[in-house]
């Protein structure tokens, strides 16, 4: 009789709360946070900034005590064995962590050396590194003078040196080239299929879609959405409708507010000359919407059924859009009481 | 073993840090020179006069320098450290297993060979101008420097982490050297002051290290300024490697 066993968990956080004190306020940057992600998975943690990703991942690599809340990372205790987390699990973090004074090679041998490698057995997984990561070029050289993108590979090779069974990477791609950034993805891939979690935060939409295996949305604090980009984008979304008018009114945002208040739509939001609708019933909105655009002398140019994103998702659980989330809420998208009791 | 193991890898990381960078290698011994080209002649005209112990000036005035080059050799880590906090270096070595005091030991170890080598310069040259040398106190008196640069070292790298500003550690450290000095009797003795001055002087651990180095440096050994010289001088050095552990422990952008 077989039966189905719940797949290893690599992560696993309970109700993790963080507070900080600015300027004698309290501010809670992470809320009662709960995540699990399982073995051998890209894990992508996508929010604006400001949301708590950083904080999180702070907390999962020993980096910050907790002010509540339990968090076990590779099968050990965060808060209680921080040393075991340790031996077991790599990071790269937002300000890379290379030591510009020093070699690449003296960056990759002192790391070595730090895990419990032997002079001789540091020299040789250097040279593997180096090979593996290509940075022959340069790895005499000291870091200071290295480009965006060559450092960036070099703090990749450190997080991993020590073959990690958890590899932490917060907002790995942030200011890369289009190029390296298409590097770090593949390399990024590569360690998961060799077996390596991977947890990596992102305020990416595109990057968190593409290179995550399972997902989960931060926002203020806590998770609001997880499952895999496919999952998300279906549970949420529904059919999102693009329409292109020929000319854009004055008054956006009435004409935002407008929309969202017809029936069947549940979010409207309007964006680059053209207007995007998350609607539950495609059909009758177009029909709904395409009225109201001609009551309002509104010529439309074009219109098309649209694949939805993760923003919509965002969008959908927040009331905002991911891409100004960093701005005030509210204006930029309106969001209907309606609309959510049907998309429940 | 690992502890001592990683506290050579750290040591030998920052001291190779140094010698790229040879402008600290010359101004920690170009500083010293100067005061000795310049400050000497000076002093001379004084030497001998109330207040003033007797005896080569030089004596006198050496046991000073050499606690300045002490004080300015462990004063400079915090700068490399809120450095090291921007760039994530110590973010990075937080999350391996390496210990945290051997982290701060790394810097601690460098800045005391830093102390050390230019201090043998000095006292060479300062022979040649007319310094008696008495040999063994002259070693127990680089070992008690050697410990105040490790009490400032610590210290610096604790105020680099928790100020985490170049900016506030520059006005913290600036605005402390001062009094310290002044009030430690270094360059011109305390005696030669008002008495508020020389209360104010016994309220600073300086001071006590300060009146060790000189009388080491004149040769006598066993008295008791020179055993509570190294009885402050230690306990500070054992509290700032403590506070810069914490700091080690907690730091963060």
């Amino acid at each position: 009789m077989s039966v189905t066993q719940p797949p290893p968990v690599a992560i696993q956080a309970h109700g993790l709360r963080k507070s900080f004190r600015i300027k004698d306020q309290a501010v809670e940057a992470v809320s009662g946070l709960d995540l699990t992600v399982t073995e051998g998975q890209i894990f992508g943690f996508l929010g604006p900034n400001g949301a708590g990703k950083t904080t999180t991942l702070r907390i999962l690599t020993t980096l910050l005590p907790a002010d509540a809340g339990e968090a076990f990372v590779a099968g050990a205790d965060v808060m209680r064995s921080p040393q075991q987390v340790r031996r077991r699990i790599g990071y790269v973090g937002q300000l890379g962590g290379a030591d510009g004074s020093a070699t690449g090679l003296e960056n990759l041998l002192l790391q070595a050396r730090l895990y419990g490698l032997t002079a001789t057995a540091a020299a040789s997984r250097a040279k593997e590194l180096i090979e593996l990561f290509d940075l022959g070029a340069f790895a005499g050289r000291v870091v200071r003078t290295y480009s965006g993108g060559q450092r960036r590979r070099l703090e990749v090779a450190l997080g991993i040196l020590h073959n990690p069974q958890v590899l932490f990477l917060d907002e790995p791609t942030t200011g890369l080239d289009p190029q390296n950034r298409a590097n770090l993805w593949n390399q990024v891939r590569q360690l998961r299929d060799s077996g390596t979690t991977v947890f990596l935060t992102t305020h990416y939409l595109d990057e968190a879609d593409q290179l995550s295996d399972q997902l989960a949305i931060i926002d203020h604090g806590h998770v609001i959405a997880e499952g895999t980009p496919a999952q998300l984008k279906q549970r949420y979304s529904g059919d999102t409708i693009v329409i292109t008018p020929a000319e854009l009114p004055g008054s956006l945002l009435s004409l935002e507010q407008d929309l969202a208040t017809a029936p069947f739509i549940r979010t409207a939001q309007i964006q680059d000359g053209s207007i995007r609708l998350s609607v539950t019933d495609a059909t009758r909105s177009m029909a709904a919407v395409f009225s109201m655009l001609a009551d309002k002398g509104i010529a439309v140019r074009a219109a098309s059924l649209a694949q939805p994103s993760l923003d919509d998702v965002f969008l959908h659980e927040t009331g905002r859009s991911l891409r100004d989330a960093g701005e005030p809420v509210g204006g930029a998208a309106a969001k209907k009481q309606a609309g959510e009791q049907v998309a429940a | 073993m690992t502890f001592a193991l990683q506290s050579e890898l750290f040591f030998r990381r920052k001291l190779l840090e140094t010698l790229r960078q040879p402008v600290w290698v010359i101004t920690g011994l170009s500083t010293p020179l100067l005061y000795l080209a310049l400050f000497e002649p000076l002093l001379r005209s004084v030497a001998g006069g109330s207040g003033l112990p007797a005896g080569h000036v030089l004596d006198v005035f050496v046991p000073g320098i050499l606690t300045l080059m002490a004080f300015g050799a462990g004063m400079g880590a915090g700068w490399v450290v809120i450095w090291e906090l921007d760039s994530g270096v110590i973010e990075r070595l937080r999350v391996t297993p390496a210990s945290r005091l051997a982290l701060l030991l790394g810097t601690v170890l460098r800045d005391m060979a830093m102390f050390v080598l230019p201090g043998v310069v000095v006292i060479g040259i300062a022979i040649g101008f007319g310094f008696s040398a008495h040999w063994a106190g002259l070693a127990l008196m680089f070992v008690l420097l050697a410990f105040f640069t490790a009490a400032c070292s610590a210290t610096s790298s604790a105020l680099g982490i928790s100020l985490k500003q170049i900016g506030s550690l520059a006005a913290v450290v600036t605005g402390v050297q001062l009094p310290l000095t002044l009030l430690s009797g270094i360059l011109l003795p305390l005696s030669l002051g008002p008495e508020w001055l020389r209360v104010l002087g016994h309220l600073n651990p300086m001071y006590y290290t300060v009146q060790a180095a000189r009388d080491l440096g004149a040769g006598t050994i066993t008295t008791t300024t020179v055993a509570i010289g190294f009885l402050v001088t230690g306990t500070a050095a054992a509290l700032a490697l403590w506070w810069g552990t914490r700091s080690y422990h907690r730091a963060m952008t």
